[in-house]
C-alpha cells in the first residue's frame, strides 16, 4: 500500500513533500497574482473610473447593513426549512426503505431523479402553480431528499452485526435496539448527510433570485445587472461565508453528537 | 409589435412550443439547444484531460488523500451562481465578452470537482491484487497505471463524467441569466416578460437537455466499458462508496 519503490526518487520522502507544497504554493500564489490583476481590469484607467469594490457602499451607505441582514436572514431560512423538511420525509422514506428491503432501489431511484432536474427548470415550472416562496421550498427539499436518504440507509446499514446480535442477546426489542445501539452507530453518518444536503442547499438557494427570493445571491444578481461589481463581491463572499460557517458548525455537532467516534477503531 | 404578438398569443406551453413566431428575439430552439450542448460539452471534455491524468497518477501514488475529499466540499461550498458571476465580470472588465469564454471557465471549473473524486476513488479501490500481480510480471508503473488501474477504474470514471456533463447541461442554463445563450433564455425572457407558458416550455427544454445527456451517457457507458469490469450494481459501490465515503463519492446533480 505504499508508494511503489520503482516510482521514488533519489530524495527523501520528506524533502520531496516539501518540494510539492512549494511548487503548490508558488502556483496558487502566481493563480491568485493573475486572477487578482485581470479582476482589477488592463488598465489603471478602469481601475480609477470602475473600481471594483466601493467600500463606501458597504461601510457608510446607510441602508446597507439592513439590506444584508435581510437577505441573510432570508437565505438561512431557505436553507433551514428545506433542510429540515427533506431531513423529516427522507426519515420517512428511509424507514420504508429498512423496513421493505426491495423498495431501496425505487426510492434512490425517484430521489436520484428528483436531484438531475434543473434547479431553474424545478423553480420555473414550480413558480407557476405556487408563491414563489413555496415553489422555493418545495425545490430545495427535494433536493436535499437524495443525500439524506442515501446516508440514512448507509448509516444504519453500516451498523456492525456484532452488536446487533449483542442488542439481541441482552434481550432489547426492536424498539430499544434502534433508538439504543442502531441510531448512536448510525449517526455520524446521517449527521454528515445532512452537512451536506445543508451546503448544498446554501448553493442552490442562490438560484432562487429568479423568483425574486436568492437570498445573498440577491446581490450578485442585482450588482450583475446594475454593472455594479461591488455587490458581486459581497454576494459572493457572503454565500461562501454562509456555507463554510454552517459547514463548520455542523461539523462541530457531529464531533459533540459522537464522541464515541473519535477513538480508534470504532465507525 | 403588439399586433404581431396578439396575432400568435400561445395559451399553453404546447401551443408556445409550436409557434415559433415568439422566438424572434431569443433565437429558434435547435440553435440554443446546439449552444447549451456546445458548451457544456466543450468545457466537460477540456475537465476530463486536465482532471483524469492527475487524479488517475495521485491516486496510485496514494498521495493527496485529502485533497481528494476537500476539492468536493469546496466545489460544494462555492455557489455555481458565484462561479458564474465572478466569470461573467472579470471576462467583461477585460473586454472578451460573454461568451463562449466566461461561460465556457465556470463550467470547467464545476466540471472538476465530480471528475476528480470519481477518478481517485476508483483509482484507489482498484483490485490491489491485479495492481500487485501486474506489478510481479514486471509491468511499469506507468503500464499498471494506463493497463490496469485505469481500465478497472473505467466504469466510476464514466459515472463521475456522467453526473458531471448532466451538471453542465443544467448549469449552462443558469449561463442565460448572465447574457450568454442557451436554453435558459427562454426561462429569462419568459420571467421578464411573464410570461408563464414561456417559462414552462423553457423549463421542460432545460430539463429535457439534461435528462437526455444522462440517458445518452449512460448507454454510452454500457458500450464503452469492457464487459470484465462492469461494476455490479449495488455491491461494490453500496458497499465501499457510500458507506466508507458518503462525503467523497456523492453525486453531483442540480446545477
Amino acid at each position: 500500500m505504499t508508494a511503489p519503490a520503482l516510482a521514488s526518487g533519489t530524495r527523501s520522502p520528506g524533502t520531496r513533500r516539501w518540494v510539492a507544497y512549494g511548487v503548490l504554493a508558488v502556483a496558487i500564489l502566481a493563480f491568485a497574482a493573475w486572477a487578482w490583476s485581470r479582476v482589477h481590469g488592463l488598465s489603471e484607467d478602469t481601475q480609477a473610473t470602475n473600481p471594483i469594490i466601493r467600500w463606501e457602499w458597504l461601510f457608510t451607505r446607510e441602508r446597507t447593513p439592513d439590506e444584508l441582514w435581510t437577505r441573510t436572514k432570508q437565505h438561512l431560512e431557505l436553507t433551514v426549512v428545506p433542510v429540515v423538511l427533506g431531513t423529516a420525509i427522507a426519515a420517512v422514506l428511509s424507514a420504508i426503505a429498512l423496513r421493505f428491503r426491495w423498495t431501496v432501489g425505487p426510492i434512490t431511484t425517484f430521489a436520484g431523479f428528483l436531484y438531475t432536474i434543473p434547479s431553474l427548470a424545478l423553480f420555473g415550472v414550480l413558480v407557476t402553480y405556487n408563491s414563489n416562496w413555496t415553489a422555493a421550498v418545495i425545490a430545495l427539499t427535494s433536493y436535499t431528499l437524495l443525500i439524506l436518504v442515501r446516508n440514512m440507509v448507509a448509516g444504519i446499514d453500516g451498523v456492525p452485526q456484532a452488536a446487533i446480535d449483542a442488542a439481541d442477546g441482552l434481550g432489547m426489542g426492536r424498539v430499544q435496539r434502534f433508538f439504543k445501539v442502531e441510531l448512536p452507530l448510525a449517526l455520524p453518518v446521517i449527521l454528515t448527510g445532512i452537512r451536506v444536503a445543508t451546503v448544498t442547499t446554501i448553493g442552490l438557494v442562490g438560484i432562487s433570485a429568479v423568483i425574486q427570493l436568492g437570498g445573498v445571491a440577491y446581490f450578485i444578481f442585482d450588482g450583475y445587472r446594475r454593472e455594479f461589481t461591488t455587490e458581486v463581491v459581497v454576494g459572493s463572499g457572503l454565500a461562501v461565508l454562509l456555507a463554510v460557517g454552517l459547514d463548520l458548525l455542523l461539523r462541530l455537532v457531529e464531533r459533540l453528537a459522537t464522541p464515541w467516534s473519535r477513538r480508534a477503531g470504532l465507525r | 409589435m403588439s399586433a404581431l404578438l396578439l396575432a400568435a398569443e400561445p395559451t399553453n406551453f404546447w401551443e408556445w412550443l409550436h409557434e415559433s413566431s415568439t422566438r424572434t428575439i431569443t433565437g429558434p430552439i435547435p440553435h440554443n439547444l446546439w449552444l447549451t450542448l456546445w458548451h457544456a460539452l466543450a468545457a466537460g471534455a477540456i475537465a476530463v484531460v486536465l482532471t483524469v491524468p492527475v487524479a488517475v497518477f495521485l491516486a496510485h501514488h496514494r498521495k493527496a488523500e485529502l485533497a481528494a475529499s476537500w476539492i468536493v466540499n469546496l466545489g460544494r461550498i462555492i455557489p455555481t451562481v458565484t462561479i458564474l458571476a465572478f466569470a461573467v465580470v472579470i471576462s467583461l472588465r477585460n473586454g472578451l465578452g460573454f461568451a463562449p469564454y466566461p461561460i465556457l471557465f465556470a463550467l470547467t471549473l464545476l466540471a472538476i470537482p465530480p471528475i476528480f473524486a470519481n477518478t481517485y476513488t476508483a483509482v484507489r479501490q482498484a483490485s490491489p491484487d491485479a495492481v500487485s500481480s501486474a506489478r510481479a510480471m514486471g509491468l511499469t508503473e506507468r503500464q499498471i497505471m494506463t493497463g490496469v488501474e485505469l481500465p478497472l477504474a473505467l466504469p466510476l470514471i464514466l459515472t463521475g463524467v456522467r453526473t458531471a456533463l448532466t451538471q453542465l447541461v443544467a448549469t449552462e442554463a443558469l449561463g442565460a441569466l448572465f447574457g450568454g445563450g442557451g436554453l435558459g433564455i427562454y426561462v429569462r425572457f419568459g420571467f421578464a416578460g411573464d410570461d408563464i407558458y414561456q417559462i414552462q416550455a423553457g423549463a421542460l427544454l432545460v430539463a429535457a437537455a439534461a435528462m437526455g445527456t444522462d440517458l445518452v451517457l449512460a448507454v454510452v457507458a454500457r458500450l464503452v466499458v469492457p464487459k470484465g469490469v462492469r461494476a455490479r450494481p449495488g455491491r461494490r459501490r453500496a458497499a465501499t462508496v457510500t458507506v466508507r465515503a458518503p462525503d467523497v463519492a456523492s453525486a453531483a446533480g442540480a446545477g
